[in-house]
């Protein structure tokens, strides 16, 4: 058995294609990993070899079999997801580990500009998004206070094509999109919420559409939604 | 249920559609649960894995359509790797494999490019019980029981660096097989 120079040394694409596979096996560590992992997110060629080997992988898992659920696992996850007045430490870990470093800063940093002078009111809860384009680099953070009833928007990157612009929405299942206006150029905004959406700020859906200059003419989205996301509790 | 009932469920969940997330859950739960129990071997840990996996794929549907998985193969993965997450927890010096955005990233793969690698993924099985026996098991695993180089290493009593090449030889094994077949 040789070292493993000799793989090392394979050229690219051969390289990129196995670290590709190490990545979707879960090999990776370390730096070696974080690395692999930014790599999916700026380089679409090696997403792509990562993707093709999740389709190859998967197929191990053709010949498990299906097995049924117990009933009190839905009924846990509807839950947990639905109406929870309280969301379970363990999503929460999730879901700050699904925010970026920079919304949970920002997060900390609106909470504590919000509750300014006066003491922390009991039971405050704090709604947040991060928003990612899909097509086009695209990257906002939203942070919603229901009590105050204004959702603050940070855009991280991305610029609207020449002569177009973005133009955010919040949308309420089974509701129309409503929106709030078009994204600033200079990049934070605050705006204040209706009251059917305050009330309702968990099951938010925020999204952001391309449109004219000035924003859609008909009202609603006429433009590619070019990024969706559910605010949750942070 | 077809790939594009599946896709159109996903769609619709990705707008906080509750009623296709029920659909969705009806339909993929038994195999998610199913693989949550091959990869843990424990039904409360199962349960767990797949309740969580179920919470990521409502709060990240909209990520989907850019991804150009197949909807299962996307259901799986994220199956599979919460479930692996949650055997590696216990272990020192855990990292979690499934950083948001693993799977969920945008891929500039055309369908064409994915539908072959889709083919492909049909002869996985055969082309792995083509390599030689112990690769094969060392692929199988790492995927399906989350083993990392020092643990397949340790169970193959051979050095880590050796038991890299070896997988990675593997691994080109497999893609030749694969794409030979």
């Amino acid at each position: 058995m040789s070292d493993f120079s000799d793989i090392d040394d394979v050229p690219q694409p051969e390289g990129a294609d196995l670290l590709a596979a190490e990545l979707v096996l879960g090999l990776l560590e370390g730096e070696e990993r974080l690395a692999a992992q930014r790599r999916v997110a700026s380089d679409v060629e090696f997403a792509a070899l990562v993707a093709a080997w999740q389709e190859r992988m998967v197929a191990m898992t053709d010949s498990i079999e299906p097995v049924v659920p117990p009933k009190r696992v839905k009924k846990r996850l509807m839950k947990a997801l639905f109406n929870a007045p309280a969301v379970p430490l363990s999503e929460r870990i999730w879901v700050w580990k699904g925010l970026s470093f920079a919304a949970i800063a920002l997060a900390a940093y609106l909470g504590i500009q919000q509750l300014g002078p006066e003491p922390p009111v009991a039971g405050d809860v704090l709604y947040a998004t991060q928003l990612t384009g899909e097509t086009v680099p695209l990257q906002v953070l939203a942070v919603l206070d229901p009590l105050r009833g204004d959702l603050t928007v940070s855009r991280v990157a991305g610029e609207e094509a020449r002569g177009r612009a973005f133009e955010l929405w919040a949308i309420l299942p089974q509701q129309a999109p409503v929106s709030l206006g078009v994204l600033p150029v200079d990049e934070k905004m605050r705006v204040v919420l209706p009251n059917d959406l305050r009330s309702r700020a968990a099951e938010i859906t925020l999204a952001i559409s391309d449109e004219p200059q000035g924003g859609s003419p008909t009202g609603a989205p006429t433009g590619a939604v070019l990024a969706a996301s559910a605010v949750t509790e942070i | 249920m077809e790939r594009h009932e599946i896709e159109t469920l996903i769609g619709r969940v990705a707008l906080n559609d509750r009623a296709a997330f029920t659909l969705l859950y009806d339909a993929t739960s038994a195999k998610l649960f199913g693989v949550c129990l091959r990869v843990l071997n424990n039904r409360a840990a199962a349960e767990d894995a797949m309740q969580d996996s179920f919470v990521k794929i409502w709060k990240n549907a909209g990520r989907y359509q850019a991804n150009g998985l197949s909807p299962m193969t996307w259901l799986i993965t994220i199956a599979r790797n919460t479930a692996i997450d949650r055997i590696r927890a216990t272990r020192k010096g855990h990292q979690d494999i499934d950083t948001p955005g693993l799977e969920l990233a945008a891929t500039g793969a055309g369908p064409e490019a994915l539908a072959v690698a889709g083919a492909e993924a049909k002869r996985l099985v055969n082309c792995l019980d083509e390599l030689a026996e112990d690769r094969g098991a060392a692929v199988r695993g790492a995927y399906l029981d989350g083993q990392t180089y020092a643990e397949l290493a340790a169970a193959f009593s051979v050095p880590i660096n050796t038991m890299r090449t070896w997988l990675r030889r593997g691994l080109i094994s497999l893609r030749e097989c694969m794409r030979r077949e």
